[in-house]
């Protein structure tokens, strides 16, 4: 098989051939390169490539499970021959070095080649993606809308054919909101299973490394290598229990995409044998400005006035306007914030205590435009980062993982279910995305934003 | 903090306090995401937390102890 042929496998089909000695890993290399030479110019997906560091990673890749297969990595991480940027001109009081990161080395002893660094939306302060020292990344299925953040990159490269996998990280939904706007699944794994090394945000207790692909098998297996272990491969046990919380997270999504995830829960329930049960969590309202106040508090050992008074005049005015908001709210909210963090992961254990999995929408409303990221819910309209949040943020708050898997389209746009389990059930997570593709004939993960072989991009208003 | 004024009469005050610049752009992004979030904020400060035990070294990657 040629190399720009395999550049369309999964990720697991590629390893394999490339173990079988059917498929020459430096052609694949080539034929990724090439490919997001000629089509990066419209996603803005890659942010830098570095030929001769990729062969030379080739050429000592070891007999790992991703042996010679190309992925890329957020601008989150460093690498020994770059530093990340965090897609921005700066990062307030943090100086950012090249090294080796935890995921650079995950990937690195894997076999994995790093064929490029994936754009990220600025500072990772956004759901959208829309912001980016290198610009917006597009979204594949629709280059004017947003891509999701803030693993915009890694998304859109993704589903655009660049690679067949990319690392991500998930701080406050961040790759789950790209999987979902681009129409691929996305894992934020357990806190702490997932290796965060070499992170700018030492202390964090919110953020996460995951994987992005084109199904759960293949998220398996990248993720595998960021566990530094192997993520075993099962049937969900009959009889899964799936709780629905309805208010607000089916109730105030947009009626399309509520559609979308009614049908793909009822596919599953069938598949696995299951029940689906509506529950309730307490405090609900509470999680949102919980969680945003715990993850700002990790940042905020920077957000000296000192610092704050030299943000680079490149960063833009949203986040040096945020940055100063953060460095002003009152402690004493922070306070309480970590206890309501206590009293949500208590609920949330006695929840997990009667069901398996729980299940909403991961994003309320498919991907909005770029120049007004926009949502239209029953309640109203509203920003697209406020309905996402909403959906993604317990799971960082709490620490349980969360996957987004594809289940259908909305406006021509990809609409995402999102499966919530345990702390430590990652496995079942991904035994569940994969229960969803089998009951629907992995219809979604199938999809495709365009035959990049037949069709151009699409562009704004083309159906799919 | 209620209402714009309220917010714009802390942010005035605490820029100061803090020493930290402000140009009008900035402080008009500030009052922006405020209005976003004061809702949830205003929602934490009234909650009735009391009795909650912390969790003090929480551990994220495991559930609650106890």
């Amino acid at each position: 098989m040629s190399g720009i042929d395999a550049l369309h496998l999964p990720l697991r089909e590629q390893a394999a051939q490339i173990a079988a000695g059917d498929l020459d890993p430096g052609e694949l290399l080539d034929a990724c390169l090439a490919t997001i030479e000629e089509r990066n110019a419209d996603l803005n997906a890659v942010i830098a490539t570095f030929p001769d560091e990729s062969r030379r990673m080739l050429d000592q890749a070891p007999e790992g499970p991703l042996r010679g297969v190309p992925v890329l990595i957020k601008d989150e991480w460093s690498l020994p021959w770059r530093a990340e940027t965090v897609g921005a001109a700066s990062v307030p009081g943090v100086k950012l070095e090249p090294g080796e990161s935890g995921p650079y080395r995950a990937l690195r002893d894997a076999g994995a080649v790093i064929a490029g660094v994936a754009n990220m939306h600025e500072l990772g302060s956004s759901s959208t993606g829309n912001t980016s020292l290198y610009g917006a990344a597009h979204n594949p299925w629709d280059l004017e809308r947003c891509p999701g953040g803030s693993s915009s990159g890694p998304a859109a490269a993704v589903a655009g054919g660049l690679v067949a996998g990319a690392v991500g990280a998930d701080g406050l939904g961040s790759i789950r909101y790209p999987a979902a706007y681009c129409g691929l699944t996305g894992l934020k794994p357990t806190f702490g299973r997932s290796t965060m090394a070499g992170h700018h945000i030492a202390n964090t207790e919110t953020i996460v490394s995951g994987p992005l692909c084109r199904d759960a098998a293949d998220c398996r297996l990248l993720a595998s290598a960021l566990f530094g272990e192997e993520i075993p491969a099962g049937r969900p046990a009959g009889g899964l229990r799936i709780g629905v919380i309805r208010d607000p997270f089916w109730t105030n999504s947009a009626p399309g995409v509520r559609e979308a995830c009614e049908a793909a829960l009822e596919s599953l329930r069938g598949e696995v044998d299951g029940e689906v049960t509506e529950v309730e969590l307490p405090e609900l309202d509470l999680v949102l400005p919980a969680a945003l106040l715990v993850a700002q508090a990790e940042e905020a050992a920077h957000l000296t006035p000192e610092n704050l008074n030299a943000l680079s005049p490149e960063l833009s005015v949203i986040n040096r306007g945020v940055l100063k908001l953060r460095a002003l709210l009152p402690l004493s909210l922070t306070a309480r914030a970590f206890l309501t963090r206590a009293k949500v992961r208590r609920d949330l254990m006695e929840l997990f205590e009667g069901i398996d999995l729980l299940a909403w929408p991961t994003v309320p409303a498919v991907a909005p435009s770029l120049t007004e990221p926009m949502i239209g819910l029953p309640s109203g309209v509203e920003s697209a980062d406020s309905g996402n949040a909403r959906h993604g943020v317990i799971a960082n708050l709490t620490g349980v993982p969360g996957v987004s898997v594809p289940v259908g389209l909305d406006d021509g746009m990809p609409a995402a279910l999102q499966l919530l389990a345990g702390w430590g059930s990652d496995a079942l997570l991904l035994d569940a995305a994969e229960a969803l593709e089998r009951a629907t004939n992995r219809e979604f993960v199938e999809l495709r934003p365009s035959d990049p072989e037949a069709a151009p991009l699409r562009s704004a208003g083309q159906s799919p | 903090m209620q209402g714009e004024s309220a917010f714009q009469s802390y942010l005035q005050g605490a820029l100061e306090i803090f020493g930290i610049d402000a140009d009008l752009a900035e402080r008009a992004v500030m009052a922006g995401v405020w209005s976003i979030y004061e809702p949830g904020m205003d929602l934490l400060r009234d909650a009735d937390l009391d009795g909650i035990e912390p969790e003090p070294n929480a551990d994220l990657s495991r559930p609650p102890a106890g």
